[in-house]
């Protein structure tokens, strides 16, 4: 016991019926086992999250087992394969980290197999010993802002000129969740912290519903700055403790948050085409975002997330530019900006930063709307010395065309629609280079959806915050208004409008009649047209 | 100075035409300067006054004429002042008269050039849904009665000199420039429209059955583009259902928009809402407000009598968005009621009134570094003192008055007329005795 630091310590979810009863007879038999495992107890290995493992090393675990009952065993007939496939994706993302798939372990153990589970704990934990340790270094989850908290409510109402409220209702008659759950309303958030009621301000579950979409600030007479008064309110309440609820258990902004470890290593170039070229030093940094993660994660709704980043270095290739794209880029940390993280997002901000510079690069392109937002908006807020010219990749694909570095070879017929991002559109200003980039590609006719430009829908969900039925019902709505306009294909400047809209077709519990429609990225649809992939 | 004082009144409105009135009518010579070709102004456009509901131009047009007949007015219409020297008591100012291409003194106001004149254009009187000709009158009750031709537009085929029988027409027409000696000068040049195009989610402009107030003032005024039915423009049929949209541009911080509230709207939509109920008492009217201002002699009880007595609905909210039935046309409102904090739509909207702010016109500036004066920060003429001074300017011997100094009615531009005309009096006064500052 003189190394106890050094000592691998395992997180283990054992399933009642088998693994558990085999952690138990283990136990009774008197069998010995190396100390290293603390068990958490579920009722089924299905109900393991891949966020609650990446919780598990996020605190600090360097190994986590998942034990349930053998294959045709389980006590509620398919649990243990949900918790085959859940095990497989959180390795794929355990891998993409560079935290590495070999720390987390899937076994099927019956309640009679005593012996089965102390020879996997002694194997386990003989292996973890050999690992470098630990994974990570342990970090404390949400961190409080020393800034948030010097601020009082009644300031953040002046800084974002809640004051001057007239208390119309244009922003709450325009919010989309507003109008599918009228007790969460930017009107009714101001008009309660106008009143000093901060308690209810930061408790209501509204402040999660937001989705920060821009589009009441964007109508509001007086300019008010809801999208910041909700993200300074999110952090506030983050510090009191007081979290969302995060779609898909949180895992996205676990991984988000992992990704500020400092000694992290990710493995996040291995989309990359064979004959893509690219470098590690440049003039065009090409910002990948979270795709590689998307990819892993959302691997069963039918989007393929890293096609995009494919798309774009093939097309960048293409018109001669070797674009730098950073080994260990971390995620720009957006998500955690809007759900009340700040600290975690400065630490993401200034890794990147540092990375950036490092490149040498003076541009950075990104086909995400959230990086493009938070690169222009709030990196130079954290580094005044971050003064790199920020793309979107619709504005740098238009100027390609422009320069005539993009050549279409052929006609490619198509009927397509727009789907505006909230952060491309109304957040930035961006609305004709996507338009542009279309309507160049001969044979694309654009039709409009009757919302569009600033009056764009919102696709449903922010920062991986309160997705629901609210949340569907808003992309039902969309996809709808999208097929009403006879587009054979729906394209998207933002992956994760993509992956909503997607994710709202796929949805099994809707009980609506959801409009299939086909949807590609911006990149996606110019590769096509390049015949840079199969059309 | 053998000949009588004098003073130069910018800006043919109503705060104009009575400022004017009252100087003349004190024997001092008055020139009246007005940049289209009929003075009149925004009052002329409208179709009643509130609160009393008169006839607009039936209470305006003898105050025209009186102009026009005064001995000691000088009507300087379709003209533009280009400079203005010297100090209080002895200003030099410089007008162009534009080439109004046809002889004030001959035309009798026939309009028989302009049934023969084939360019159609909008008419601005009308606030662009009507269309006039290259050569016009803007509106029948114009004052000087006299044709204008519109040089942008004419085509010069001479058909307007065949057929004027008083030989008025002269296509050959230049500009003239003229130089006054004044003692005072008064500026009153009123207000313009804010465009709320800008307000997308509004839809003016793309949605035919959105107006704005002033269009709306047109459409239904007896001697307005369509004779004033109560008709939808998108398609003529009746309309059953109408709501007006409070404060759009006006009470806004945002880039463009007015830091300041209008001062009017409230009573004008209330006064349509009623023309509306007195052509069709069927039509159900709705008024989105913010907060009802109605703080005028009598303008509260408007208001009450409005809502019990004619049945005009009034809902404390600003509509987030107008969409429109692509195939009916038909519009719906997505509101917050916010008395009753609920959600609402309110659907199968026939016409969409839009009361937009009325800003100081963009003119001003220009006028302003002419006479060397200053404006505020929305744009309105500043007074000396905003208390004590309220119809000065920043320089002495001009004043100002009516909506271009602050928003208000006409009563109150009325009034501040007769102040500012009072004043200038003071002026000109002090230059015959010789004792000019």
């Amino acid at each position: 016991m003189t190394e106890v630091v050094a000592e691998p310590k395992i997180v283990g979810f054992l399933c009642n019926w088998c693994g558990y009863a085999g952690a138990d007879l283990a136990g009774t038999s008197r069998l010995s086992y190396p100390p290293n495992i603390r068990i958490i107890r579920v009722m089924c290995s299905g109900r393991v999250e891949p966020a609650f493992i990446l919780s598990a090393f996020e605190n600090g675990a360097d190994g986590v087992l998942v034990a349930g009952c053998h294959p045709g065993d389980c006590h509620y007939r398919s649990g243990n394969q949900y918790a085959e496939k859940r095990v497989e994706k959180t390795r794929k993302l355990l891998d993409l980290l560079g935290i590495g798939s070999e720390r987390l372990r899937l076994e099927w153990i019956s309640a009679a197999e005593g012996e089965k589970f102390a020879s996997v704990i002694k194997d386990f934990t003989e292996k973890l010993r050999r690992m470098p340790s630990p994974a990570v270094t342990s970090s404390k989850k949400a961190k409080v802002s020393s800034v948030v908290e010097n601020e009082s409510i009644h300031d953040v109402l002046k800084r974002t000129k809640a004051l001057y409220c007239q208390e119309c209702g244009k922003c709450s008659s325009s919010c989309p969740i507003t109008r599918v759950r009228p007790d969460a309303s930017p009107r009714l958030a101001v008009e309660k912290a106008l009143m000093g009621m901060e308690e209810e301000v930061l408790l209501d579950k509204g402040l999660w519903s937001c989705l920060t979409c821009y589009l009441c600030r964007q109508r509001c007479p007086l300019d008010i700055e809801y999208d910041e008064l909700i993200r300074t309110c999110r952090a506030k309440a983050a510090a009191h403790g007081i979290v969302g609820t995060c779609s898909h258990e949180g895992i996205l902004i676990t991984l988000q948050r992992l990704m500020t470890q400092p000694k992290i290593k990710q493995n996040r170039l291995g989309w990359l085409p064979e004959e893509a070229k690219i470098s590690q030093k440049g003039e065009i940094l090409y910002f990948t975002g979270c795709l590689p993660y998307f990819d892993a994660v959302f691997d069963d709704i039918g989007v393929k997330s890293v096609e995009i980043a494919q798309c774009m270095v093939k097309i960048l290739n293409q018109s001669g530019i070797t674009p730098v794209v950073l080994k260990n880029e971390r995620c720009c940390g957006h998500d955690l900006s809007f759900s009340g993280d700040l600290e975690s997002f400065a630490e993401l901000a200034k890794a990147n930063i540092a990375d950036i510079k490092k490149s040498g690069a003076s541009r950075i392109v990104t086909a995400c709307p959230e990086c493009y937002r938070t690169f222009k908006l709030e990196y130079p807020e954290i580094s005044k010395s971050f003064d790199f010219e920020v793309m979107h990749s619709s504005e740098f694909l238009a100027e390609l065309i422009n320069e005539k570095k993009i050549v279409f070879p052929e006609k490619f017929d198509k009927i397509v629609s727009y789907q505006d991002p909230c952060r491309l559109g109304r957040h930035m200003g961006v609305y004709e280079p996507p338009r542009q980039v279309m309507t160049s590609i001969p044979g694309i006719e654009l039709v409009e959806m009757s919302r569009n430009r600033e009056d764009a829908l919102c696709c449903g969900v922010s920062a991986w915050q309160a997705c629901g039925q609210h949340s569907k019902r808003i992309q039902v709505e969309r996809l709808g208004e999208a097929k009403g306009t006879g587009a054979d294909l729906l394209v998207t400047a933002c992956p994760k409008c993509q992956i909503h809209l997607n994710c709202a077709m796929t949805e099994k519990t809707a009980t609506k009649h959801v409009d299939k429609v086909q949807t590609n990225d911006l990149s996606v649809l110019v590769a096509k047209a390049m015949n840079l992939i199969p059309r | 100075m053998s000949e009588k004082p004098s003073v130069l009144v910018i800006g043919g409105g109503i705060a104009g035409i009575q400022a004017s009135l009252d100087l003349a009518g004190r024997g001092f010579q008055v020139y009246l300067l007005e940049e289209t070709p009929s003075i009149g102004g925004r009052m002329a456009q409208l179709d009643k006054t509130f609160p009393t509901m008169d006839c607009s131009i039936c209470i305006l047009a003898p105050k025209m004429i009186e102009c026009y007949r005064h001995p000691n007015i000088k009507l300087l219409t379709y003209s533009e002042l280009k400079e203005v020297t010297g100090t209080t008591g002895n200003f030099k100012v410089k007008i162009l008269r534009k080439a109004r291409c046809v002889d004030e003194t001959k035309c009798t106001g026939c309009a028989v050039c302009a049934e023969h004149c084939p360019v159609e254009v909008p008419n601005e009187f009308d606030m662009e849904l009507g269309m006039r000709k290259a050569i016009y009158m803007p509106m029948p009750q114009a004052v000087p009665r006299a044709m204008t031709v519109d040089k942008e537009n004419c085509i010069e085929c001479g058909l307007c000199t065949k057929v004027c029988k008083a030989g008025a027409v002269d296509l050959k027409q230049q500009p003239q420039d003229i130089e006054l000696n004044v003692g005072s000068i008064i500026i009153a040049t009123g207000f313009d429209q804010f465009n709320p195009v800008s307000i997308k989610e509004y839809g003016y402009k793309s949605y035919p059955n959105v107006l704005t107030a002033l269009e709306f003032e047109r459409w239904v005024c007896a001697s307005g583009p369509v004779g004033g039915h109560l008709l939808r423009p998108a398609d003529g049929r009746r309309p059953k259902r109408i709501a007006f949209i409070q404060c759009v541009g006006s009470r806004s911080l945002l880039k463009g928009g007015s830091p300041f509230c209008s001062s009017v709207c409230c009573m004008y939509a209330t006064k349509e809402a009623l023309i509306i109920r007195e052509h069709e008492p069927d039509v159900e009217v709705y008024i989105f407000y913010n907060e009802l201002r109605a703080f005028g002699k009598g303008f509260q009880e408007f208001v009450n009598r409005a809502r019990d007595e004619w049945g005009v609905k009034y809902i404390r909210s600003r509509p987030g968005e107008i969409r429109e039935d692509s195939k009916t046309k038909s519009l719906t409102l997505w509101y917050d009621d916010t008395l009753t904090r609920e959600i609402k739509t309110l659907s199968n909207v026939d016409l969409v009134v839009l009361c937009p702010a009325l800003v100081p016109r963009q003119g001003n500036r220009q006028l302003a570094e002419i006479m060397k004066i200053e404006l505020d920060d929305c744009g309105f003429f500043k007074a000396k003192h905003p208390l004590f001074a309220p119809v000065d300017t920043t320089m002495p011997g001009i004043f100002v008055c009516g909506y271009c100094q602050s928003p208000k009615d006409i009563p109150d531009s009325v009034a501040q007329a007769s102040a500012a005309a009072a004043r200038a009096a003071e002026a000109l006064a002090l230059v015959q005795v010789g004792g000019a500052q």
